[in-house]
């Protein structure tokens, strides 16, 4: 949580203006009802003087300029408060933004993509309320306690006894009921969750649902959870809602108190006036006010913590990437993998082990395996996104342990199993792998992917624009669009992560012909689950379990290693050629 | 992102009183009762609201009367207006409590949920292209947040119409009665106050409008940055990407302190017009005290109750500023709540049961601009197997959409065992057919409960022996509580390949006379591969199947296969015919073969 609030170090100047201005406001507020009094007073006191007309004209003049006094600076004070926090919650989300691109893949995995997010939207903005709805009250309430106090301290000790024993018990009566409240609120969230995620799941199976004609069966299973969930959200409103009936019973009360005390007081000959305790029953009306507005906040308090918590585990995340600076190597093509193995921190098993594989520059090379053959941790691993827990990885004779990851990186070029485009327009996309590439360029990359056609169509052509997630194109558009952004990045190594899985044959048969005449002399990588896609390459590697099966030909394989023989019958059904 | 749809609108004039906002008045109407019930608290409330001033100002007379003239026995006299004052304070907030308890009963109860009902059971008669075109989410948020905000219009009628004008109207007429001269000024300053908020609120409306859509944004790049990380790192472009996301996110920040500054001042530019009726009460009374001999507690009463017309201002005042929203949500709800059902003809008693289908002539396309099947005759024979085979895009699928009915055809006939299924109920010709996709759906509930989806009635044992053919009871025997294990879409405790198997043993338990199935491409391992590939050959066993197929052993063993390009079929034949043919299929099959 310091650490959290270290962000406003900068702004130390105006959150100090900021309170003075509050503070001001707070003092104006709490002289109108003394003035107020005097009036009255006055009017009392003055009826046979000739100048009380005058006197009250005074005060009220008074009255209107610290009125004015206290609107001035109260706005003057939020317009310099929303200034910082808009600052502060800006250098949160840009510390907590960079902070993300410095973790590890196995940071960023294990934390979730989908959590993060949570975190730079939801949790910040929790924090961001937390602190605009504190700024202003945590300066206002304890001054008009304090103040309010003071005041009627200085007239009757006794009579502000009551101030001082209402609004503490109070606040101590709301932190209590702000855990129980907290709790309910998300349990009433957790059911809210329920709902929605069987009607997404509802949404989803459509299909199968209606091809069942179970949709009454779906439909009741929402309408149960909507019902539990209403009981939830009732329990959770309604404990919220004892809070303001509470204060103001309380506060109302000690105001009679001071009316009844004040009474007796006066009887036995303090110096109160009835304007004295006319001026306090204000005062508890203002921070009646004061309290039930800051309640709420106390309320979220155990929400904000929660968030504070969660926002600490990523700033303060130990799982960083090793940023020595990148030294501009250049390789050239060289892989030499010894004796490899990963296995994954929580995992009993090795993902990966005793890998050898040595692939030289200029080569064409594939990976087959199934799903958890170790495919992608391989892939991982050559993008420096992992190191290997055992053995060594060498890019031309260089231990990568001993490189920096963006030199690895620049050397590597790849398209990813998962797309990944970007919202944006195509050339943006596609110069993601060369910033200064011209539109020939381009246009050329989008051409061996066999995806020039498809854009050409399009009236913006290159400034075509991709929404988010690439929804605007299908799975095989997507696919030739990364292959054409990997391809426009000029680098020694490239790398095709299961990135012809959605093309058809015809397609894919095109874009591998492309891929050789273009990459020729480079080295190339192709991992893949489909043999039709590995079995034209120089050698191919078979995994399975994380360990290497086979090496050779398609032609060797066929003869050597049983699994590459299962996998090609089980795909082709050894359909003949 | 929501509100966008009002921001493009600048042309459209925004009318407080319009068609949606009467339509949810009347939907109120559902709950006239409870709301007459807690109007009547709000009146027994403000009763309370009325006294109180009233009691503590005549308190507090007689405290300046003793002031003047002490005499004893002041606390005795205080006495009964102290507990009777107490008495109308613990009314009060009883009340206050049961109100708000009953509201929230009510309208969770019988407002909001009732809507998610009717919504769900919405959802029930869609067709089935408006799920595919409009994402989960923007339905999730019509039922969860969209009615949630319609519910604020039930407290904003108590707020606005009755603890705000009433209450004001009643303090109104009070301090007319108390003292008409005093009464003046009050009154005339708060209409000032109710227009310098409803002002802000509209000024503050353009503001937030911007800043939600800049935070909708933010929150996109967010996502994608986070979920695209391994791409941004290994193009090394992490720099940029983050001037792009503190560029956006400083225009995010900045939009939003406007919008802020405004609604935290609303609460003070109300104190300070009240200050100001405050202080022309002061100047009035005391002169009113001095000159017409006005009994000080008067000029109390006068100030206690100009104090208690801030609140229902603000009340007011916060009403106002959420009607557009509240409208905009209200809007969204009814368009779902609106949108066409699927037609559907009541159906006959003759269900054909053979599975002899035949295509006639059949047109169909998903965007009327770009026609996708044209003229697609066929005939497939009881029992036969069916491949259709073609490359992405190229209507595979579609043909799915057309059979089951979720997309209805644009002409020509689809016909089974002779009888055009436009006349069946769209239940029938569902029933007709077991389905097998490539998205396993799987909904959260035991394996039994899934695997008996298409079949409910369907005894453990039956269960068991389709699992046992399906090669689904070993593993399902492995799992922590067997049968009765809860698995869902994402739940790890079944691989992929796994819930492949116990969609083919789901398919297997409804018997349908015919059969779809749409090919998994790929991820998984090659062992379970071999089992689906069993599992399938059982289940097609016997049935007329249609099968989107990628596996080559599914295409060669296939009676008809269908080459489908662009909508059309363009080949029909077996593998050898075709591959003797030479043609698009021939140019298929072998590219894959080719270096």
């Amino acid at each position: 949580m310091q650490k959290l609030l270290s962000y406003l170090k900068p702004y130390r100047g105006k959150v100090v203006l900021a309170t003075v201005l509050m503070a001001i406001s707070a003092v104006c507020s709490l002289l109108l009802p003394t003035l107020m009094s005097s009036v009255l007073d006055e009017g009392v006191a003055g009826a046979a003087d000739a100048d009380a007309f005058g006197a009250i004209l005074r005060t009220a003049g008074l009255m209107l300029a610290v009125s004015l006094v206290s609107l001035a600076s109260v706005a003057g004070g939020y317009w310099v408060v929303y200034h910082v926090i808009s600052g502060y919650t800006w250098s949160l989300r840009s510390a907590l933004f960079r902070k993300v691109h410095t973790m590890t893949l196995a940071e960023v995995g294990r934390i979730g993509a989908s959590n993060l997010v949570t975190r730079s939207t939801h949790d910040v903005g929790t924090l961001n309320w937390l602190i605009s709805m504190l700024c202003g009250n945590m300066v206002i309430i304890p001054l008009m306690f304090l103040g309010g106090v003071a005041l009627c301290m200085r007239k009757d000790f006794r009579l502000s006894l009551i101030i001082l024993a209402a609004v503490p018990f109070l606040l101590a009566v709301f932190l209590l009921l702000s855990r129980k409240i907290a709790h309910l609120w998300e349990v009433s969230d957790e059911y809210c969750d329920k709902q929605n995620d069987l009607v997404r799941e509802r949404l989803r199976g459509v299909r199968v649902i209606r091809a069942f004609d179970r949709e009454a069966h779906a439909h009741k299973r929402v309408t149960e959870a909507t019902r539990i969930m209403a009981d939830n959200i009732i329990r959770a409103n309604v404990s919220m809602a004892i809070i303001d009936p509470l204060a103001g019973f309380v506060l109302n009360t000690a105001a009679l108190l001071v009316v009844f005390v004040g009474g007796i007081r006066m009887e036995r000959g303090s110096v109160l006036t009835p304007g004295d305790i006319f001026a306090m029953i204000q005062y508890i009306a203002i921070i009646l006010n004061a309290i039930v507005s800051v309640s709420f906040s106390i309320v979220l308090l155990p929400h904000a913590r929660v968030a504070a918590k969660r926002l600490s585990q990523v700033t303060e995340s130990k799982g960083v990437e090793d940023d020595r600076p990148a030294e501009g190597l250049r390789f050239s093509g060289n892989i030499d993998l010894e004796n490899v193995g990963f296995t994954y921190p929580d995992s009993p098993a090795p993902a990966l082990s005793g890998i050898d594989l040595h692939v030289r520059a200029g080569e064409w090379v594939s990976v087959i395996g199934g799903t958890g053959s170790g495919k992608t941790t391989l892939a991982e691993l050559l993008l420096a996104f992992r190191s290997p827990t055992e053995g060594k990885l060498l890019f031309d004779g260089r231990d990568a342990a001993g490189l920096s990851p963006k030199d690895v990186r620049e050397n590597v070029s790849c398209a990813l199993q998962k797309s990944m485009l970007y919202a944006g327009t195509v050339a943006e996309n596609l110069r993601m792998g060369k910033p200064d590439a011209a539109d020939e360029e381009i246009w050329d990359a989008l051409e061996l992917a066999q995806i020039a056609d498809f854009v050409r169509e399009q009236p913006a052509g290159l400034d075509f624009k991709l929404e988010q997630g690439a929804t605007n194109v299908s799975g095989g558009q997507k696919q030739r669009l990364a292959i054409a952004r990997a391809l426009l990045k000029e680098a020694p190594i490239y790398i095709f992560d299961d990135s012809f899985s959605a093309l058809d044959f015809i397609t894919e048969a095109k874009v591998r012909r492309a891929l050789n005449e273009r990459l020729a002399g480079k080295t190339r990588i192709v991992i893949t689950q489909r043999v039709v896609s590995a079995m034209h390459s120089d050698r191919i590697f078979v995994l399975s379990d994380g360990a290497l099966v086979g090496i050779g030909t398609h032609a060797q394989l066929l003869e050597t290693c049983a699994i590459y023989r299962e996998i090609f019958l089980s795909q082709t059904g050894g359909g003949s050629l | 992102m929501k509100k966008t749809e009002t921001t493009n609108k600048p042309a459209e004039k925004r009318r407080l009183i319009d068609e949606t906002l009467l339509r949810l008045l009347s939907e109120v109407r559902r709950i006239r009762g409870w709301i007459l019930l807690s109007a009547f608290l709000c009146l027994l409330l403000i009763g309370c609201a009325v006294a109180s001033p009233e009691i503590l100002g005549r308190l507090v007379d007689r405290l300046y009367a003793w002031a003047r003239e002490p005499e004893p026995g002041l606390a005795a006299s205080l006495l009964p207006g102290v507990c009777l004052l107490f008495a109308v304070y613990a009314l009060r907030e009883a009340l206050s409590y049961g109100n708000t308890y009953l509201l929230n009963n009510v309208v969770t109860r019988f407002f909001t949920s009732g809507l998610r009902v009717r919504l769900s059971e919405k959802l029930c008669r869609l067709p089935v292209s408006y799920m595919d075109k409009t994402p989960a989410g923007d339905i999730i948020d019509r039922m969860q947040d969209d009615v949630s905000t319609m519910a604020d219009t039930i407290y904003g009628i108590v707020e606005i119409l009755l603890t705000g004008f009433l209450q004001m109207a009643v303090i109104a007429v009070i301090l007319f009665l108390t003292d008409w001269r005093m009464a003046i000024p009050v009154v005339l300053f708060s209409p000032l106050s109710v227009f310098l908020s409803a002002k802000m609120a509209t000024l503050g409306e353009k503001h937030w409008d911007k800043h939600f859509d800049l935070g909708g944004k933010l929150t996109s790049l967010a996502e994608e940055a986070y979920t695209n990380y391994p791409a941004t790192k290994a193009f090394n472009r992490e720099e940029t990407l983050q001037k792009k996301y503190d560029e956006l996110s400083r225009r995010h920040q900045q939009s939003g302190i406007f919008g802020n500054f405004l609604s935290s001042i609303v609460q003070p530019v109300i104190i300070f017009v009240d200050a100001l009726a405050y202080i022309a009460v002061a100047i009035l009374g005391g002169w009113l005290i001095l000159r017409r001999g006005v009994p000080v507690g008067t000029v109390v009463t006068v100030i206690l109750f100009a104090r208690q017309l801030s609140s229902p201002l603000e009340n007011i005042a916060f009403g106002l500023s959420y009607v557009q929203e509240v409208k905009g949500a209200a809007k969204r709800v009814f368009t779902l709540l609106d949108l066409p059902e699927e037609e559907d003809p009541k159906g006959t008693a003759a269900v054909p049961a053979e599975g002899r289908v035949v295509f006639e002539h059949v047109d169909f396309s998903y965007d009327p601009e770009k026609p996708l099947i044209r003229d697609l005759s066929m005939e497939v024979q009881p029992g036969q197997k069916v491949a259709v085979v073609g490359p992405t895009g190229a209507g595979k699928t579609t043909i799915v959409n057309l059979l089951m009915r979720f997309y209805d055809i644009g002409s020509g006939r689809i016909l089974i065992d002779g009888k055009d299924v436009s006349e069946l109920s769209r239940a029938e010709s569902r029933r007709l057919f077991a389905m097998v996709l490539q998205d396993t759906w799987l909904f959260k509930g035991t394996v039994a409960e899934n695997v008996s989806y298409g079949c409910p009635d369907a005894s453990r044992e039956e269960i068991e022996r389709v699992c046992a053919e399906a090669y689904c009871d070993s593993f399902i025997r492995r799992l922590p509580q067997g049968y009765d294990t809860v698995i869902s879409e994402d739940s790890t405790a079944v691989s992929a390949g796994q819930k492949q198997l116990l969609t083919i043993a789901r398919a297997m338990l409804a018997d349908r006379p015919l059969l779809i199935l749409d090919e998994a491409t790929s991820n998984v391992d090659t062992r379970t591969e071999l089992l689906i590939q069993k599992a399938m050959d059982r289940l097609m066993g016997g049935r007329t199947c249609f099968v989107i197929a990628h596996r080559l052993s599914t295409i060669v063993d296939a009676d008809v296969i269908l080459v489908l390009r662009d909508g059309q079929i363009v080949e029909q034949g077996t593998h050898r015919d075709l591959l003797a043919r030479g043609g698009f299929y021939a140019e298929l099959f072998n590219s894959q073969y080719q270096i």
